[in-house]
């Protein structure tokens, strides 16, 4: 083997490093991590409708998790979803559609009627916003708490301890990004931004690009 | 001197193809899981006893939730499964496939053992209480729910027709699409079996 063959082995070791580390550092792709399975479920509507994971295939939906009776000064969490959904149109979100679910840990108190006149009150398009629950007490604690991991007890006599916070999750049904309420500032503008990388992924992640992608995805360059 | 200037070019061009063809990363044909903490260690019953993923740590684990009196969707994905496992050739020795039916009425362990062996002798098939398919089926994405059938099926059952992926630690890797091909199920399965 000859000198100048080495020589171009040690250039391309060196290209190849360098081209990691700009990839690393410059992050020309920026995506959210795909960090686990949402959980299924069969809930019901505020219109009495059957609401489940499969009906939220194919969007994005950011979910959030409250109950009516609440006591001011309540989680901010509806004024939140209310700036997304009136600045949605500031977003490419190439064709893909985008939908609320916020989900009640009170069962027995928030029936779909019940649930019907809480959206109202804050003026909640239904088209994009369904409030839902289960009576069935364990698949609830199953999906909130162990599926999208927000916790929350009944603490009795009508009061509930909560964390509450955003899921956000793809058409896939894989969860892409989590907005503690309490812990950190969730604001509109993040989750706004964040629905904008899932949408160019979902657009661009196709033949060749869909390897950059994955390098991405594989050098954890998330978007912040 | 040319000429060695043009191995040099030649040897870096040959490297970077090389290179990239090494270290490119692996298109897989499902859906990457980035789960930080193993996924759900269910306990349901097999006709052989208790079965839970964790007893197959150091194989790779395929979990499909369906039922026997599925009418196309789940033999036609547990044909490509088995038929990826033949693919594998002795490296399906390192692969555990586990249907858990959601159909526990009808499907016992002695049944679901008879109608899995169809399409592979190593394949498993678990069911249990309902409460306890619920849990499972709902963190690992599973909808289903009970439909009305014929008058030869009595009642069908809906659901979700992914196949998943745990690796040999436990943790969610891959979520196939219903349609994939048992040669992409065996690509993506020798690519995580060499991890």
């Amino acid at each position: 083997m000859s000198k100048a063959f080495f020589n171009g082995i040690y250039a391309l070791a060196a290209l190849l490093v360098l081209a990691l580390l700009a990839f690393k550092v410059f992050q020309p792709i920026q995506v959210l991590p795909r960090m686990r399975l949402a959980p299924a479920y069969n809930f019901t509507d505020q219109d009495n409708q059957p609401l489940t994971s499969e009906t939220q295939r194919g969007r994005f939906t950011l979910y959030s998790f409250t109950y009516t009776h609440c006591p001011p000064p309540c989680y901010n969490s509806n004024e939140t979803i209310r700036e997304i959904q009136s600045r949605l149109d500031e977003v490419e979100l190439n064709g893909i559609a985008v939908s609320f679910v916020t989900i009640s840990i009170d069962p027995e108190r928030d029936t779909p009627d019940v649930l019907k006149t809480y959206g109202e009150s804050f003026g909640a398009d239904f088209a994009q916003w369904k409030f839902a629950t289960t009576t069935n007490r364990e698949l609830l604690k199953t999906v909130v708490g162990a599926g999208f991991e927000t916790y929350y007890e009944d603490k009795g006599g009508g009061n509930f301890a909560l964390d509450p916070g955003f899921v956000l999750v793809d058409g896939w049904g894989v969860i892409r990004s989590e907005y503690r309420y309490v812990t950190e500032v969730s604001d509109a503008d993040r989750i706004l931004r964040h629905l904008g990388v899932l949408a160019e992924e979902a657009h661009n992640s196709t033949g060749s690009a869909k390897l950059a992608y994955e390098a991405a995805h594989l050098f954890l360059c998330y978007a912040p | 001197m040319k000429i060695k200037v043009f191995i040099s070019v030649f040897a870096v061009v040959l490297g970077l193809a090389a290179g990239f063809y090494f270290l490119r990363p692996h298109t897989f044909h499902g859906t990457v899981i980035q789960s930080p903490e193993p996924s759900l260690d269910f306990n349901l019953a097999s006709a052989d006893g208790q079965v839970s993923p964790s007893d197959f740590r150091g194989k790779v684990v395929v979990l499909y939730f369906g039922y026997t009196f599925c009418p196309d969707i789940c033999p036609a994905t547990l044909a490509n499964v088995g038929q990826a496992l033949r693919n594998l050739g002795s490296k399906a020795d390192e692969v555990q496939v586990i249907m858990v039916s959601v159909d526990p009425e009808r499907d016992t362990p002695e049944k679901l053992a008879e109608y899995v062996a169809q399409f592979h002798p190593s394949m498993i098939g678990v069911t249990g209480a309902k409460e306890q398919l619920d849990e499972a089926a709902s963190l690992y994405g599973i909808f289903y729910e009970k439909t009305e059938g014929s008058e030869a099926t009595s009642y069908l059952i809906d659901h979700t027709a992914t196949l998943l992926v745990l690796d040999r630690e436990g943790y969610l890797k891959l979520v196939f699409p219903f349609g994939v091909t048992s040669d992409e199920i065996a690509d993506d399965l020798k690519y995580i079996l060499r991890q």
